[in-house]
């Protein structure tokens, strides 16, 4: 188990999700980061993540469609929407399909930094108690 | 639409029939005697009562549907007004998120006790981003403003065809390095028309500017201008690009409705057209095929009419 969580940033704004890698990993979190929902999933499938960093608007398909998959095939990983799209429909919609926190652009640092923290929190202790159950 | 209270039209069957029936009772009881007179009399008072009661009710009807057709524009005003705001929400948010990074990782670089080069580029890239992205939120708000403004039209005697070629030329310089080529097709002897130039302009660049980027490489963009029986004036701006999907075709007419990527279209530029044509008095279609291309007619009166226009 890694002592910090692993992080995919999905948005298709390039610039937002460079520069955020970029913070990220000078708070030592590793991340990788991909502009479509399409291409994230090919990413969780050869990879293993624990925080998904997830955007609204998307071309092809939305982070909403996304997220539903993801947490069909993928119950494991905790989902954060990152979105500068404010709608109360779709933050209810996000914690109906399980996500794990809705945030709005912009935000600090910080604060992004602490959610993945707290999502990451509740990943390892969903995962101790599936394991146990199994034990 | 909005019904309008036809009360009084109503309220006149009250007194008209009944009244018909009294002035027929006149001649019957002069003639007849009071029998036939004074039974007309009471069809009259009857049919007063029955008239009288059934106008009400639909007075009372039409009242209820008025006051439903004023909900009904209220709720499509507050909807609009929500789905406004989430589009100026979502294009103004992205590119702040962007600057709020870009100033976390600017600050980041200086806080190094001895920045070096690498640090001094990154800052100046991070600089460089901020720029682009307080333009781009620039270029959403004055789009808003310029959608909002209602200026009424200037008019003035315009060439149209001498008015689309100074656009076609200004796009044309810009696309032919893509292997874009600009095809003319102007009706000779189009008479001059009442319009707005600046606004007119506005319409073509937008539309020139939009098949450009639907061509992307290598391919056609048609300018036509016709003048069919109908006395207006069209201006016909056709693409060979990549063409609108069915299912947006409705909707790119809505403000913030784009298909193109981040930070390469408001979603402002097809509203605006559309709202200035209808400012001009005139209509604006679309045909479009996904892999062809598309059509954009703009049909315009040959004299504008301020009253109509409105």
């Amino acid at each position: 188990m890694s002592a910090r969580p692993k992080v995919l940033i999905v948005d298709d704004e390039e610039r937002f999700r460079t520069t955020l890698h970029k913070l990220l990993a000078v708070r030592k979190i590793d991340a990788a980061h991909v502009g479509s929902a399409k291409e994230a999933f090919s990413e969780i499938a050869n990879n293993d993540y624990d925080v998904i960093l997830l955007d609204v608007k998307m071309p092809e398909m939305d982070g909403i469609q996304a997220l539903g998959r993801i947490k069909r095939e993928n119950p494991q990983i905790e989902v954060i929407i990152l979105t500068g799209h404010a709608s109360v429909d779709a933050a209810i919609e996000i914690m109906k399909l399980g996500g794990y926190e809705y945030m709005l652009k912009p935000c600090a640092i910080d604060e992004v930094v602490g959610k993945i923290e707290s999502a990451w929190e509740r990943k390892l202790i969903r995962g101790g108690k599936t394991m146990d159950a199994n034990s | 639409m909005l019904n309008m209270l036809p009360t009084d039209s109503y309220r006149v069957y009250i007194l008209v029939v009944p009244l018909s029936i009294l002035l027929l009772a006149v001649p019957l009881w002069i003639y007849s005697g009071p029998g036939p007179g004074f039974a007309a009399l009471v069809v009259a008072a009857f049919c007063f009562f029955v008239i009288s009661s059934l106008v009400r009710k639909v007075v009372k009807a039409r009242e209820q549907e008025c006051l439903l057709d004023l909900q009904l524009i209220q709720s499509q005003k507050l909807a609009a007004v929500g789905e406004l705001s989430a589009g100026i929400a979502h294009e103004i948010n992205n590119p702040l998120a962007i600057i709020a990074q870009e100033v976390e990782w600017a600050r980041h670089q200086l806080q190094a006790e001895k920045p070096d080069g690498k640090s001094l580029a990154e800052l100046k890239d991070s600089l460089d981003e901020i720029t682009r992205q307080v333009d781009r939120c620039r270029e959403v708000t004055h789009g808003i403003l310029d959608f909002a403004r209602k200026r009424d039209p200037l008019v003035q005697s315009t060439e149209i065809n001498k008015l689309v070629e100074d656009m076609a030329k200004l796009v044309e310089r810009e696309v032919s390095h893509e292997g874009i080529c600009v095809i003319r097709q102007y009706e000779k002897d189009l008479p001059p028309a009442l319009t707005d130039p600046p606004l007119l302009r506005q319409i073509v660049l937008n539309l020139l500017n939009n098949a450009a980027y639907a061509v992307g490489q290598n391919g056609t963009i048609s300018v036509e201008t016709r003048m069919p029986d109908n006395g207006k004036i069209e201006i016909e701006i056709s693409d060979t690009g990549c063409g609108i999907p069915k299912e947006d075709l409705n909707r790119i007419f809505d403000p913030f409705f784009t298909t193109k990527p981040p930070g390469k279209g408001t979603g402002l530029g097809l509203s605006l057209c559309h709202s200035i044509v209808i400012r001009l008095g005139g209509t604006i279609a679309v045909q479009s095929e996904q892999g062809k291309g598309s059509a954009f007619t703009v049909r315009l009166p040959l004299e504008y009419n301020s009253h109509k226009s409105r």
